[in-house]
């Protein structure tokens, strides 16, 4: 069954600027779905797209049963909440708490003045305790590594609940080693709690370790679509241009 | 092709007028040196005549500053490769000869005219110390007139500063013309001295602390949508983005992905605003802005050095406090 089903989905930054072309994807439910494709190929405007921090130009997006286009604020909401994302910077409110930055992925379910309640802090705790953070909630985020910022990042995204998962590039700014761990929490969270991932990359060594499928984009459009053990070197070529040469990371 | 001309065009256009102005600018301060030294009074006229001339000879030289903009090096024609350098040194030692007669610098007299000065500074080093408690209320009142000044400032200065950010604003025509009304009116304000507004305020309302508190809320109006309005086109995009995306409301995101951002920023701005205040307050009493600026001005027209002693030590004493309380509270604020 799919969770999300796009169609024809384009994006024009400006007249020039055709970033996504007749887009047509189909994600399925506890898919760990694998972007790949070159800086500027329009993975993370697909990303966007699907929760609509960017606004696609036309084309439909459905989210279980949900027209995500055309929803109102409302409803886009209510949409926005049950996908979580992650994103390559991190993006937490550093000068806050751990804990409270945990807490924001539930605000969807608060009011503009209603306060934390005893649940939610508990359940704040589980989450970063999955993570292994729980020393850390009461910690402000920038006295944190990277790597941590990222983990209370994904603990952020479980606050929510989430059936999907949209990481733009989680990993870019982490060295080898912290790369891998927190490509192993989402695959946790996919394996586990049957979260479906969308998850792009630049490292087809973890998009084989970790994905169920990949899709590669070039110039706005689907490459390729298959398993990644079926990325041999021609492929990889016609993804990423003749001069390209595989870098493993370990 | 008619673009390329065009760009050629505005190319000579300015090269030609960076030329001229320069010709003009040497023609003048030549002028002005000559009438000055000879004592003769040449129209500036002729000045503007001989300085047009000038330009002609620039006009058929190579490498004149103007020609120098857009010729590359090696372009360049050997014969006189060097004469933008030589006009601009010569721009620069006729502006220091100009500047040095304009201020009448007199160095003799500096050396020797400073017996005039003993009665004030023996003034100074001997305060009178009758009035230091009556000095020490109206330096209170000076600090509390520039507290309420910073108090009422704020929050008008908090509205404003966001539609003066231009990232929030540049998404609208009616944000870009706000924004550019905002921050015009803000510069303008803030180069009107507070004493002008002081002087202002004190024909409005009356001489008095109310007055210097209207001079300096008014600037620091203008100063902090200056300092709070860049600060919000430096916040992260990012939180906004992430707390974006887990289905906040718009206000939720305000709550929690910008304010966190600035309200640190916004505090320590506030408080060097204060700060700033107090050292201005002096400066508006003298003009009728009260407190102990204004007592500054009475005693400095009665010659009461003295008197200005005891105001003078307080106001440093005073300043050097605030600055270094404020500083340290800043550096707290901004560090985490």
């Amino acid at each position: 069954m799919s969770i999300i089903e796009i169609k024809k989905l384009n994006k024009f930054y400006d007249e020039s600027t055709h970033a996504l072309k007749d887009i047509d994807l189909d994600i399925k439910k506890g898919e760990f779905l694998i972007l790949l494709g070159l800086s500027g190929s329009g993975k993370s405007t697909l990303l966007r797209c699907i929760n609509r921090l960017i606004e696609p130009t036309s084309g439909q997006i459905n989210f279980l049963g949900n027209d995500v286009v055309q929803a109102d604020s409302i409803s886009l909401r209510k949409i926005r909440s049950d996908i979580a994302m992650i994103f390559q910077q991190f993006n937490l409110v550093k000068n806050i708490t751990v804990l409270t930055n945990v807490l924001t992925g539930n605000l969807s379910k608060h009011s503009l003045f209603s306060r934390w309640t005893k649940e939610e802090k508990e359940l704040a705790m589980q989450n970063l305790k999955r993570v292994g953070l729980q020393d850390f909630a009461y910690r402000k985020v920038r006295n944190l590594s990277g790597g941590q910022q990222q983990r209370v990042a994904i603990a952020r995204a479980l606050m929510q609940n989430p059936k999907l998962i949209l990481a733009d590039e989680p990993v870019a700014s982490l060295d080898p080693a912290t790369a891998d761990s927190v490509m192993n929490y989402l695959g946790t969270l996919n394996k586990e709690d049957g979260i479906t991932v969308v998850c792009s990359l630049h490292f087809l060594s973890l998009a084989r370790k970790y994905g169920s499928r990949v899709v590669a984009l070039k110039d706005g459009k689907v490459k390729f679509s298959g398993s990644p053990n079926d990325i041999d070197e021609h492929k990889f070529k016609d993804i990423y241009g003749e001069d390209a040469e595989e870098v493993e990371i370990r | 092709m008619g673009k390329a001309q065009n760009t050629l065009i505005k190319q000579r256009l300015i090269s030609n007028a960076l030329d001229y102005g320069i010709s003009l600018y040497l023609g003048s301060t030549i002028g002005y040196l000559i009438n000055y030294i000879f004592a003769l009074n040449i129209s500036p006229f002729f000045i503007f005549i001989w300085s047009s001339l000038a330009f002609l000879v620039l006009l058929a030289l190579p490498n004149t500053p103007g020609k120098s903009i857009y010729q590359d090096k090696d372009e360049r024609i050997k014969l006189f490769s060097k004469l933008y350098h030589y006009i601009y040194s010569l721009a620069i030692l006729l502006s220091l000869a100009v500047g040095w007669f304009m201020v009448e610098i007199e160095p003799f007299e500096f050396l020797t005219g400073m017996t005039g000065t003993r009665n004030i500074l023996r003034g100074l080093f001997n305060p009178d110390k009758e009035i230091f408690w009556k000095m020490v209320s109206e330096l209170i009142k000076t600090i509390y007139l520039a507290l309420m000044a910073t108090v009422f400032a704020v929050p008008i200065a908090f509205f404003l500063s966001f539609m003066a950010a231009s990232n929030l604003m540049n998404k609208s025509l009616i944000g870009r013309v706000t924004y550019a009304i905002i921050r015009t009116i803000s510069t303008v304000i803030r180069s009107i001295e507070a004493i002008v507004w002081a002087i202002i305020f004190a024909v409005w309302v009356g001489i008095g602390p109310f007055a210097g508190m209207l001079a300096l809320m008014i600037h620091s109006i203008a100063a902090l949508v200056k300092l709070y309005s860049e600060q919000i086109e430096n916040i992260d995009h990012g939180p906004i983005e992430a707390i974006t995306s887990t289905g906040a409301s718009t206000l939720q995101i305000w709550k929690y992905a910008v304010i966190p951002q600035i309200i640190n920023p916004f505090l320590a701005f506030t408080i060097y605003r204060w700060d700033i205040n107090v050292r201005m307050a002096t400066i508006v009493g003298f003009v009728g802005g009260g407190g102990i600026g204004l007592q500054l001005f009475q005693k400095q027209q009665m010659t009461d050095w003295n008197g200005v002693g005891t105001i003078v030590w307080l106001i440093a004493l005073a300043v050097w406090l605030m600055d270094m309380v404020s500083a340290e509270i800043r550096k707290k604020l901004l560090s985490n």
